[in-house]
């Protein structure tokens, strides 16, 4: 049976709600707007709430880019850019230049974005107290008492155990201020590209029922101690093994049969530039330099 | 042509939220509030956000001297609930508003509270202009330095919005069109000056 769906999949209502819930969210930066998340062709927890988020605000004259953990052709990624693309028919690109939506799972592009272009992100967890606490209805009461002592402890408890503060992706954030907030699981690399970005940034969760945002040009700090500063992870003195890069952020890749480690671009459509371009001006060969 | 309810009330609810994200920016409506040919006797780009905002799930309140006629004929047409100023989500106040009423509508619209900050109103301004001529300057989030805005209506307005936005995150949210279909918004985290900062 073939069925034919609205343009961009949702019902008018649905979109509706949605469209509210980031009107507010925009004009609270990193509170947690909750949303009627609707059921979706993909799972709950794969991406539906930056999928949902998405499908409200996508027009016939978008581009989109849709990012997996850096890559354009993952399934994840491929999946909802095949849904997006039969329910509107928009233009798909992997330049995040070119694109006026991109929706990410769990990377910010290595390619500065701009005025025109809104990110997604897609979240798993969006209330950075979860950990501390389980209950929504105490962690609702945390946050308008502005009480953020558990985020602090999470952070200081890792620093007694570890050394340093040990979260990988995620670290929570203050936005303008008042709200801690869960980036989504970005790594750390990522969180200075936050604050007082030039596109706006929508954060969905599908699965938790809630909507966020990051405004332009407003102040995002990652939380640290004056004594165990905010750190990114390090990528010094490594470049990427197919495009030369450096000072982005990597995958490390071990030879199963030497034990070396080698390191690669995690943004796929930024080293493919990157290579593209050296490969019109050497006249290169990507097979000569993996 | 008639308006599109799929896309042009997409394209203009990107233009809102484009106008939230960079308070102080201007964006204009006009080819799609063109399209609408309803017979109102207000703004025809009022009828496109109310398109956009409007259904059986949340509530709002009209304030005009026309406003038991329109607001009858909105509730017919998106189904959404006429509920007083102190309990609307969206408050709409019109063209033939006097500034008073504009300024009672801000201080009795809702402004959520600390649990649920986003219940807080959203008023929906009709006044003469819209432009970025120096009376008002703006800063915030959204706003990278200081945006300049100038809305052609009383001042009186300004006041009872800082008032009512002191206590952050509580607040409400305003949108600004004029007759021309252009679109300001203030969100509650924007502060605004009467002294221009050069």
């Amino acid at each position: 049976m073939k069925i034919s769906y609205n343009f961009a999949f949702f019902d008018e209502g649905s979109k509706r709600e949605i469209r509210r819930a980031a009107l507010k969210a925009v004009a609270i930066p990193g509170y947690q707007v909750p949303f009627a998340s609707r059921e979706m062709p993909i799972a709950r927890g794969w991406g539906t709430g930056g999928l949902q988020l998405t499908l409200s605000l996508i027009g016939k004259d978008d581009v989109i880019k849709v990012i997996d953990q850096g890559s354009d052709e993952s399934v994840n990624a491929v999946n909802i850019k095949k849904l997006i693309k039969k329910t509107t028919g928009v233009e798909q690109t992997e330049k995040t230049s070119k694109a006026s939506i991109i929706q990410s799972r769990h990377r910010i592009p290595e390619v500065p974005l701009n005025e025109e272009q809104i990110l997604v992100l897609q979240v798993p967890i969006p209330e950075p107290l979860r950990l501390v606490e389980p209950s929504e209805y105490k962690t609702k009461r945390l946050h308008a008492e502005n009480d953020y002592s558990g985020a602090w402890l999470m952070l200081f408890e890792q620093i007694m155990k570890y050394g340093s503060m040990s979260t990988g992706a995620d670290h929570p954030v203050l936005v303008y201020g008042r709200y801690v907030m869960a980036p989504s699981p970005i790594p750390r690399f990522d969180n200075p590209k936050l604050t007082c970005s030039k596109a706006l940034i929508l954060l969905g969760a599908g699965r938790e029922k809630k909507i966020y945002a990051v405004p332009p040009y407003t102040e995002v700090v990652s939380l640290a101690f004056d004594d165990y500063p905010f750190r990114v992870e390090s990528f010094e003195n490594k470049k990427c093994r197919i495009c030369g890069a450096t000072e982005v952020f990597m995958d490390e890749i071990i030879d199963e049969k030497t034990g070396m480690a080698s390191y690669q671009c995690n943004d796929t459509s930024y080293c493919l530039k990157k290579l593209n371009n050296s490969a019109d001006n050497q006249g290169g060969d990507i097979s000569e330099r993996i | 042509m008639r308006l599109d309810y799929v896309h042009d009330i997409q394209k203009s609810f990107r233009k809102v939220l484009d106008s939230m994200s960079r308070p102080g920016l201007i964006n204009n409506i006009s080819k799609e509030s063109e399209k609408v040919d309803l017979e109102i006797n207000f703004f025809n780009s009022t009828l496109v956000l109310m398109f956009m905002l409007l259904d059986s799930d949340i509530s709002f309140k009209i304030i005009s001297e026309k406003e038991e006629d329109i607001t009858s004929f909105i509730n017919k047409l998106t189904y959404a609930k006429s509920k007083n100023t102190e309990k609307a989500d969206f408050i709409f106040v019109l063209r033939d508003a006097k500034p008073i009423d504009l300024v009672n509508g801000i201080k009795n619209a809702k402004s959520g509270d600390l649990i649920n900050p986003h219940k807080a109103a959203t008023i929906i301004v009709e006044v003469e202009e819209i432009s970025n001529n120096k009376t008002l300057s703006l800063t915030g989030p959204g706003i990278e330095r200081v945006n300049y805005a100038h809305i052609e209506a009383e001042n009186s307005w300004i006041l009872a919005r800082s008032e009512k936005n002191e206590e952050y995150p509580l607040g409400i949210d305003m949108i600004f069109i004029d007759k021309e279909s252009n679109i300001l918004c203030l969100p509650r985290t924007t502060a605004l000056s009467t002294k221009v900062v050069k």
